[in-house]
């Protein structure tokens, strides 16, 4: 009875919370192994639901789910609002919300249920919080002129926090406009650019961006990243295939339910344009929930390398209107009564964007189009 | 989207020196590709079409799948020419909103390699009617330009701005300061003084002088120490008279050297200061026509900003005026961030 007793607690593996809190956000805990002080724990089922654990308890796990171990934050970091404004940045400080009983799903949850693989680093959350605060912007749906008022300084304000708690479940403490000339040179960026255009003027021409460029072979999973600069755009395929079909899978139901309940129709018309798009994302859930094999052209004939690229691009194109879907949402809550005609025309686009880039990836070669 | 034009055209030169229209309209797309093109007798220079029309689509922030753009050309080519290839995107921008009407030129020639990256490279024609947008090198070298933004993958940094340019009623009309910057090597910034970096080509000494004073002076507001470019700045038109342009230079000098938020459209401005090494900005004269220029001028995503001293004076409803145009409008004091 003792010797089982050692025995189990020898098998419990150590977990290691080394920068959790710091530079690391989220890290897979195993079975077993106790909460570190301050940090929760997530547990993930296969099917994606989740549910949270408390701080400082042991973590169990029942079958098929998988375990995260999340701080809470603070979290600091700098943005750059505009790729071509180097030297001006936002300072950006948050957290992430503990427990909620009355929600049924916190948003981080899911995010981490849906998008989470390995270690989440606070550089990684970072550059994503950029990409998409530099897509609202190019968009106009965030707004950051020149010369901003204090007004127009406030809108955006409220526009960033809903739309990083729509879209990453986390919650904005502060953000404040940073001079970044301390920590980077653009005099020495460009002279760097000079150097980089003088030697491959090309390197921009990548094989990702052209149509119907022929497909590079995939390289092995094992394959460091960083080993090579062009491994990364040419992207493995079957990986990100699969990681954009589980984000369509496990985000449209939630975000189908956010729509439902955000996007209040004020009047006939727009409450015709809602039930359509309902039911057409009804239709986009059913077709990412039924989606064929990546590798396969119909059963036991596999399809050529080429072709599973071109579905792999559509899933991610699918995935990017995915990111989209969830900042209009943002928007939709914000919304006034007035804008309601844009914002439905706007989820119009991205549902019309949904079902071409689903229809694509399902097709097992491209048809000529007229 | 239902707003914008059904219909756009926009023509370009062939090698003969003959005039080829490029006709786009959008209609909904059913199904059908995203982008069909035609050329008289030409399947192979329509494949070419849609290519180039496709790649310059990367640029593009929104993607909308809605839409099918028809893009055809009147007469056709000899194959080995290209000039047209920056006339078929401005026409494909056009036609879906992107590029406000007034912004698309009659006459566009240009071709490029990169336009998956929104460079323009060259153009081949030898003479190109005045008012016409040829494309390369001493031309438009990146879409984005078009509205005065820098693109961010060219080692000049060149950013421009516009301001209103009053000269008699009629004659009235929006002008662009433009400012390139370069950085200057380690040897030159050791003896050289910041100013003597700043060339004007074409306005006259005390021109030059005024610039100069203007640029350092902005420059020491943003706490620049050693001089660190090397700069050119060219304006749209000869024989300024006034200062009212000094606002938009300076802006297009921030913009170039990457410390300013950037406007989706153009900046229009019109403002001067006396003490520029404080960031203050200061009245100019011509309100009521200045404004009712910008009013006549801006388009979607134009960002106008005028002195804090003009706000009691404004035209009523010039504000939602604009904002209604998808235009904004600030007054401000001072420059920099709030």
């Amino acid at each position: 009875m003792m010797f089982d007793l050692f025995k189990r607690m020898a098998r419990a593996p150590a977990f290691d919370a080394a920068g959790l809190g710091t530079d690391v956000v989220a890290r897979p805990i195993a079975a077993g192994c106790t909460l570190p002080a301050g940090a929760s724990g997530v547990a993930v089922d296969a099917a994606g639901h989740t549910r949270r654990i408390g701080a400082g308890a042991r973590v169990t796990l029942l079958d098929g789910e998988s375990g995260w171990c999340f701080h809470p934050g603070p979290y600091g970091c700098e943005l750059l609002p505009f790729a071509a404004a180097p030297e001006l940045g936002l300072g950006l400080h948050f957290v992430i919300d503990s427990h909620d009983p009355r929600m049924t799903q916190q948003r981080f949850d899911l995010f981490l249920a849906s998008e989470g693989a390995g270690d989440l680093a606070l550089a990684g959350l970072a550059a994503r919080i950029e990409e998409t605060v530099q897509r609202e912007l190019a968009q106009g749906h965030l707004a950051l002129p020149p010369c901003t008022t204090l007004d127009e300084w406030n809108a955006f304000r409220a526009g960033l926090n809903q739309l990083l708690y729509t879209r990453f479940g986390v919650t904005v403490d502060d953000c404040v406009p940073v001079d970044l000339r301390g920590s980077r040179d653009f005099a020495q960026e460009l002279r760097a650019r000079a150097v980089h255009m003088a030697d491959a003027p090309f390197l921009g021409l990548e094989p990702a961006v052209l149509p119907a460029a022929p497909a590079p072979a995939a390289l092995p999973p094992s394959a460091p990243a960083a080993a090579k600069p062009l491994s990364e755009r040419q992207f493995d395929a079957a990986i990100a295939d699969a990681r954009a079909l589980r984000r369509l899978f496990l985000e449209l139901p939630c975000l189908m339910c956010r729509v439902r309940q955000a996007a209040l129709p004020s009047g006939q018309a727009q409450f015709r344009q809602q039930q359509d798009l309902l039911r057409r994302l009804d239709l986009v859930c059913l077709a990412a929930s039924t989606m064929p094999a990546l590798g396969l052209a119909a059963p036991g004939q596999p399809l050529a390398a080429g072709q599973q690229q071109r579905r792999a691009r559509h899933s991610l194109q699918a995935a990017a209107a995915l990111d989209e879907a969830w900042a209009l949402l943002a928007r939709f809550e914000l919304a006034a009564d007035q804008d309601l005609d844009i914002l439905f025309d706007d989820a119009d686009r991205i549902v019309a964007n949904l079902e071409h880039a689903l229809g694509e990836r399902k097709l097992a070669v491209r048809k000529e189009e007229a | 989207m239902s707003d914008s034009p059904h219909i756009a055209v926009c023509r370009s030169l062939l090698a003969d020196g003959s005039v080829v229209a490029i006709t786009a309209t959008r209609r909904a797309r059913g199904g059908r590709a995203d982008i069909k093109c035609s050329a008289p007798g030409a399947p192979a220079l329509a494949a070419r079409m849609q290519e180039v029309a496709r790649l310059a689509r990367h640029t593009e922030a929104r993607y909308d799948s809605r839409d099918q753009v028809v893009i055809s050309m009147d007469r056709a080519p000899a194959p080995q020419e290209r000039d047209w290839e920056l006339a078929v995107v401005l026409a494909d921008r056009a036609v879906r909103g992107l590029l406000p009407p007034q912004s698309l030129p009659a006459l566009a020639v240009g071709w490029s390699d990169g336009w998956q990256r929104g460079r323009i490279d060259g153009h081949d024609a030898a003479s190109v009617p005045p008012g016409a947008v040829r494309g390369g090198p001493q031309g438009l070298r990146y879409l984005g330009a078009l509205s005065g933004q820098p693109d961010a993958g060219d080692a000049v940094s060149s950013a421009r701005a516009w301001f209103p340019l009053h000269s008699g009623g009629i004659n009235d009309s929006l002008c662009w300061v433009d400012v390139s910057v370069y950085p200057l090597d380690a040897a030159d910034g050791a003896h050289a003084p910041d100013d003597d970096a700043i060339a004007a080509p074409g306005l006259d000494s005390a021109r030059q002088h005024a610039v100069r004073q203007v640029l350092a002076g902005a420059r020491h507001f943003d706490g620049d120490t050693a001089p660190r470019w090397r700069t050119t700045v060219r304006f749209g038109q000869d024989g300024l008279h006034g200062n009212s342009y000094e606002l938009a230079l300076v802006l297009a000098d921030r913009l170039a050297r990457g410390r300013e938020f950037l406007p989706r459209g153009r900046i229009i401005a019109s403002g001067a200061s006396s003490a520029w090494h404080a960031g203050q900005v200061e009245a100019v004269e011509g309100l009521a026509p200045k404004c009712a220029l910008i009013e006549r001028e801006a388009a979607a995503g134009d960002r106008v900003l005028l002195p804090r001293a003009w706000e009691g004076e404004l035209p009523p409803g010039l504000r939602d005026r604009l904002l209604a145009r998808g235009a904004s409008m600030a007054c401000v004091e001072r420059i920099g961030i709030i």
